[in-house]
């Protein structure tokens, strides 16, 4: 008996090694079934997993101890570790891993050079155009993307043509109009070539660690790792005079190298540590350059190889980031601790930019950039008495961003420069002559937090415990050196009270209950921080009189960039200038192509007042030994009173339930519902500039009717056109509401049924739907108001906003495996998975053929699939 | 912490326990020889009266419970302060130092360290990647259907349930941190960094919400909206955005077979496309470089 309870103990206290190897068979190839797991593709794939363990045993005089470890090793997610020390003396880890993430296996290109940073169009590629019109020809082919799909290409179109016979007609169109897009549709459409995008990211680490004595110590750690593959990105090119979209196969070739060091002092009633952390970042991508696939001839379906326009992104800069840090923490009593914090970095960037013929002013070559970040925490933590806890604490971190700042000029997305005639250099312009169409400043954004809190944990009883808490938090943003503030916010303070109570009612049931009540607040709302990136704001136009400049018009007339908002008035002088036709601040008067400003009452939510509810519930009910339930209620809501437009409120509510039964001993069974609610709610609206116009080509608009609106009361398109500005009717208001449900059962089985199997099963569907609901809408005239059209002939009709259709996913996984003891070293395992998601989303739609204009279609599918994986492997132990 | 004849006057300490509790018991007690508290050569091991306390009225009367119980289901269960101060004797300080866990979220919430770890055993749940997160979310429960969803970092077990290829403490610290919620690094944005370096700049054009925090916009566990985002473009977009074109109503008449590509009915379909903005990718068709642009003419976020 003895020599048996000591072989029991020698097999209890031995680590066991372990080998598996086998094969699986995948059933279909599916990304994003596959999409971390390295089962996307169909076919078989090996199986292979060790777990090597060795050194001294546990009663040995020796602590050397090893272990190397591998998994999925037939598979691209595959991964090996492995460690050896003498514990309490040093420890030496090395690390492997190798992650895959799909992106999409129905994407489609025709750029040619996919997986390089240098794209081309295919030769014979041909701009695609529809059959259309203009104001002067009503015979022409149109730039679009849609005419790839012939039907939309060649369909009937209006005669735009002001001053044809036909005007506002519909039009057949002609054989050479048609003969063009076929021809386009012809040689381009079979140019598009599916390219699966999926990215890898290597992992390697090295470590160790090493105890001089048993105070002090060191430990570091070294993390190179490297990124590659392909991914979706949207560009913008506007040679066409339009922006157009290319959704390019964007090449991703990335190292980062972390590195972690640490000095460590132990002792009995305190901690110390002094650390140095980095991570250099290295983009090994220049840039991506691809061909404009909307240059070059439309009318005739001319060859437009070798004209197309090249365009340019950036790539992602390398950059660096340092940092050095201390902690400590003491013991003033077994109930007293305090606890510090504290580490500065330094964060840099310096890559070269990349400018071109669009980039005329660039005044250094690099940013030179450099990010301070400073943090500190202090806590204290006592216990004056059993029953009560006390934990103080304050924190500040302060991102100081000391980036200098300059002006750039440039023109939009490949556009070529044009000067802007208001703003030419002399003794009034300080910042010289505006030569594109931009002339922005970067602003070098700074954050800095104070935080402070208190908490107290009181027991009621031996079972009952309440809790409370105060905490302030106060954030100051700014920018280094900007001409006037870049912060929407410059001041937030936040105060936060907590009240929690926790309960073991009975041997049986314990409760939790808390509530977070949270008021943000923002003194100085700032809706005049944009001028920030415009600099020219602040100086004076060559048509300005008396020196004004678009700034001091704005602070004279207490105005924002939005402009008046009285209704319509015919505005003279400088007003007229930087605010035509009761319009918002002219984008040319502060350098720059688009309307940036932002609508008076838009308060950006993550800077603006909010009140905030948080409620967290929780139950556990241990009904018998075997049976046990969990549940819990959580609920968050922010609302932002002071937002007129924007996120006006966010509700999230999410409800679980649990069950966990014993069938047996060595048998057990789990299963849950959630439910999760998230609403987001904003304001928006679609409003224009205020005008004059009192007639649309045709006709009086004093005369002409409107029609589809029932919220402004207007009856003519002149009133329309002078209220545009205040039309209720362009309020806009949008609910988006996700709905999860998700349900689980997990079975576990050790030896079930006194066999020699050991069984998990693992179910779990998803059922996600995702509605938004929009209410309000816009005016559209109506086309096919011309010369002759009859007087009663509505004149723009009020386009309802409606609902987006639903949006859906429903994931299902079943997951099997046993593993069959064929002896007592060896095992068979089986295993059986099931992937099923079905998708719905509207957003592919513009992604297809013949959907939208500027946009070169991609093709990319929502995502389906149903895939079956068997694997089958030996398991030897030892 | 090696010494010759360690592992022996420790291992006759424990001799006291193992008498009754020896390798036969259907608990796995012996297996914690197979582990880090277990090897008996590191005089820093703990003994089982250490952790348990020297527990004399359960040797007296094994119908009692031992000074420190940490079985959960046990009706001997102690207090989690108690059980934690076990623990603490050796981590607050001397091994593997947890300093900030007082006052941590967990500890002021009655979380032990025995509710997450059970050290008698050689591969611990909460130690493995593939397996860390079942323990997470056993409190966790929003979490747990999140990585399900259709966007999520790859937390949950999914085909041959061998592997997860992150797991929370990647960059959560569930015994204390300076960060927000139990975050590794000081900031969210830091924490972010270590995994998307590329994302931290600092660049030439930066995007306020961006620097400010990384949950601005997005919701790290799991979300409906792809890419990890609250909400869809473009009325993500929308939320801070309502100058220029970023003012527009974007509904269903805005797409393909819309209201305003057919107003009326009479408009016809090769003469206007759905609004680009609503479709595909919507904003992000252009403003691609939303988490910051290098190039000078990059401002937009479109170079």
């Amino acid at each position: 008996a003895h020599t048996a309870a000591a072989q029991t103990a020698q097999e209890a206290t031995k680590p066991i090694s372990a080998v598996e190897f086998g094969g699986t068979d995948v059933s279909d190839g599916a990304y994003k079934a596959g999409e971390y797991n390295g089962l996307q593709n169909k076919g078989g794939l090996g199986i292979g997993h060790f777990d090597l363990r060795g050194g001294a045993a546990y009663n040995d005089d020796s602590a050397l101890r090893w272990r190397i470890k591998g998994a999925d090793l037939g598979l691209d997610t595959r991964s090996l570790s492995g460690e050896v020390g003498a514990q309490g003396v040093f420890r030496f880890n090395f690390g492997f891993d190798q992650l895959r993430r799909n992106r999409s296996d129905s994407y489609q290109t025709p750029l040619q050079g996919a997986g390089s940073n240098v794209l081309t169009l295919p030769g014979g590629w041909q701009v695609p155009t529809i059959a259309g019109s203009t104001a002067t020809n009503n015979v022409v082919n149109v730039l679009s993307a849609r005419g790839l799909l012939t039907t939309i290409g060649t369909a009937r179109y209006i005669n735009t043509q002001t001053n044809s016979a036909t005007f506002t007609g519909l039009l057949t169109p002609t054989a050479g109009q048609i003969s063009s897009v076929s021809a386009a549709s012809l040689t381009d459409v079979p140019a598009f070539q599916n390219y699966n995008l999926h990215t890898t990211r290597t992992k390697f680490d090295l470590a160790f660690d090493y105890s001089f004595d048993p105070r002090w110590g060191v430990s570091g750690e070294f993390r190179p790792e490297h990124k590659d593959g392909v991914k979706p990105m949207g560009t913008v090119s506007r040679n066409t005079g339009g922006d157009i979209s290319t959704i390019i196969p964007d090449v991703v070739d990335t190292n980062t190298y972390q590195t972690d060091m640490r000095v460590n002092f132990r002792g009995a009633k305190g901690f110390a540590q002094a650390a140095y952390y980095g991570s250099i970042f290295k983009n090994n991508v220049p840039f991506m350059q691809w061909q404009n696939w909307a240059t070059g001839p439309t009318a005739t379906g001319a060859i437009n190889f070798g004209t197309a326009v090249v365009n340019t992104m950036s790539s992602t800069p390398g950059n660096q980031f340092h940092q050095f840090s201390g902690s400590g923490g003491f013991n003033f009593s077994p109930t007293a601790k305090l606890v510090v914090n504290g580490s500065v970095a330094r964060n840099t960037q310096n890559d070269s930019f990349l400018a071109d013929s669009t980039t005329p002013v660039v005044p250094v070559s690099s940013l030179n950039g450099l990010v301070i970040n400073q943090s500190f925490t202090v806590k204290f933590n006592a216990r004056p008495a059993k029953k009560l806890s006390l934990t103080a604490g304050y924190k500040y971190d302060n991102r100081d961003n000391r980036t200098a700042v300059h002006v750039f000029q440039y023109s939009d997305a490949g556009e070529a420069p044009a000067a802007n005639t208001s703003f030419v250099a002399g003794p009034s312009n300080p910042l010289g002559a505006v030569l594109a169409q931009n002339a922005n400043a970067n602003r070098a954004y700074s954050k800095k937090t104070n935080q402070a809190n208190g908490e107290a944990d009181f027991a009621l009883s031996s079972r009952q415990w309440l809790k409370g808490s105060y905490e302030y938090e106060r954030n100051n943003r700014d920018c280094y050196s900007s001409w006037i503030s870049c912060a929407d916010a410059a001041i937030t303070n936040e105060h936060s009270l907590r009240a929690e109570y926790r309960a073991t009612l009975s041997d049986d049931l314990t409760v939790r209950v808390g509530y977070t009540y949270s008021a943000r607040r923002t003194p100085n709302y700032n809706e005049n921080a944009f001028l920030a990136l415009v600099p020219y704001t602040n100086v004076s136009p060559a048509a300005a009189t008396g020196g004004a400049t678009a700034y001091s018009v704005m602070v004279a007339n207490g105005w924002t960039g939005w402009g008046p908002a009285s209704g319509y008035a015919a505005t003279t002088g400088n007003m007229n200038m930087f605010f035509p036709s009761n319009n918002a601040l002219a984008n040319a008067m502060y350098g720059n192509l688009n309307r940036i400003s932002e609508l008076p009452g838009m308060r950006r939510y993550y800077a603006a007042d909010r009140n905030r509810d948080k409620i967290r519930t929780s139950a556990t009910w241990q009904a018998t030994d075997e049976l046990s339930f969990q549940g819990n209620v959580d609920y968050n809501k922010d609302h932002y009173a002071d937002a007129i437009y924007g996120l006006q409120d966010t509700n999230t509510w999410a409800a679980n339930v649990e069950g966990m039964y014993a069938v047996a001993t060595d048998l057990s069974l789990s299963v849950f519902y959630t439910y999760e609610d998230l609403t987001a709610g904003s304001a928006g609206n679609t409003y224009t500039a205020n005008s004059n116009t009192a007639t649309l080509t045709g006709a009086l608009a004093t005369t002409i009717g409107l029609s589809g609106n029932s919220c402004d009361g207007f009856t003519t398109l002149q009133q329309r056109n002078n209220n545009n500005k205040l039309d209720p009717c362009l309020n806009w208001f949008t609910d988006r509401i996700d709905k999860v449900n998700s349900a689980g059962v997990t079975l576990m089985g050790k030896e079930a049924w006194d066999t020699k199997l050991d069984l998990t099963g693992n179910f779990i569907v998803t059922r996600a739907r995702s509605d938004n609901t929009v209410t309000g809408g816009n005016w559209a005239n109506n086309l096919l108001m011309g010369p002759g059209a009859a007087p009663t002939t509505t004149a723009a009709y009020f386009i309802a906003a409606s609902a987006l259709p639903t949006v859906s996913t429903d994931t299902y996984e079943l997951r099997l495996n046993g593993r069959y003891a064929v002896t007592k070293t060896q095992a068979l395992h089986l295993a059986y998975t099931y992937m099923r998601m079905t998708s719905v989303d509207w957003m592919y739609e513009g992604m297809q053929f013949g959907s939208l204009s500027g946009i070169l279609p991609s093709n990319e599918q929502p995502f389906n699939y149903s895939v079956h994986v068997f694997g089958v492997s030996y398991v030897l132990s030892f | 912490a090696q010494q010759v004849g360690t592992a022996k006057a420790l291992l006759d300490k424990d001799f006291v326990c193992t008498t009754c509790h020896d390798a036969s018991s259907p608990k796995k007690i012996f297996s914690i020889y197979q582990t880090r508290h277990g090897n008996r050569a590191d005089a820093r091991a703990p003994g089982c009266m250490d952790c348990h306390g020297p527990s004399d009225k359960h040797i007296k009367d094994p119908g009692t419970g031992t000074d420190v119980v940490f079985t959960a289901k046990s009706k001997h269960l102690s207090a989690a302060d108690d059980r934690n101060a076990s623990c603490l004797k050796c981590h607050d300080s001397k091994v593997l130092p947890r300093t900030n866990w007082m006052g941590s979220q967990h500890q002021a919430r009655g979380v032990a360290c025995s509710d997450c770890h059970n050290i008698h055993v050689p591969d611990q749940k909460v130690m493995s990647k593939a397996t860390q997160a079942e323990v997470c979310f056993t409190c966790h429960k929003a979490q747990r259907v999140q990585t399900r969803r259709i966007s999520s970092h790859p937390l949950a077990v999914t085909g041959l349930g061998t592997t997860a290829k992150m797991s929370c403490s990647d960059c959560h610290n569930p015994h204390g941190a300076t960060g927000p919620t139990l975050l590794v690094k000081n900031t969210v944005n830091e924490t972010c960094s270590t995994c998307h370096a590329e994302k931290r700049g600092p660049f030439l054009w930066e995007h306020a919400p961006v620097v400010d925090s990384c949950v601005n916009c997005h919701t790290p566990h799991g979300s409906a909206n792809a890419p990890l985002l609250k909400t869809r473009v473009p009325w993500l977009c929308q939320d801070c955005h309502s100058g220029d074109h970023g003012n527009q109503v974007n509904s269903a008449a805005n797409l393909l077979g819309g209201n305003v590509t057919t107003v009326n009915g009479q408009q016809q379909l090769g003469a206007a496309a759905p609004r680009a903005q609503t479709g595909a990718r919507a904003c992000l068709n252009c403003h691609v470089l939303v988490h910051g642009s290098n190039h000078p003419a990059g401002a937009k976020f479109q170079r």
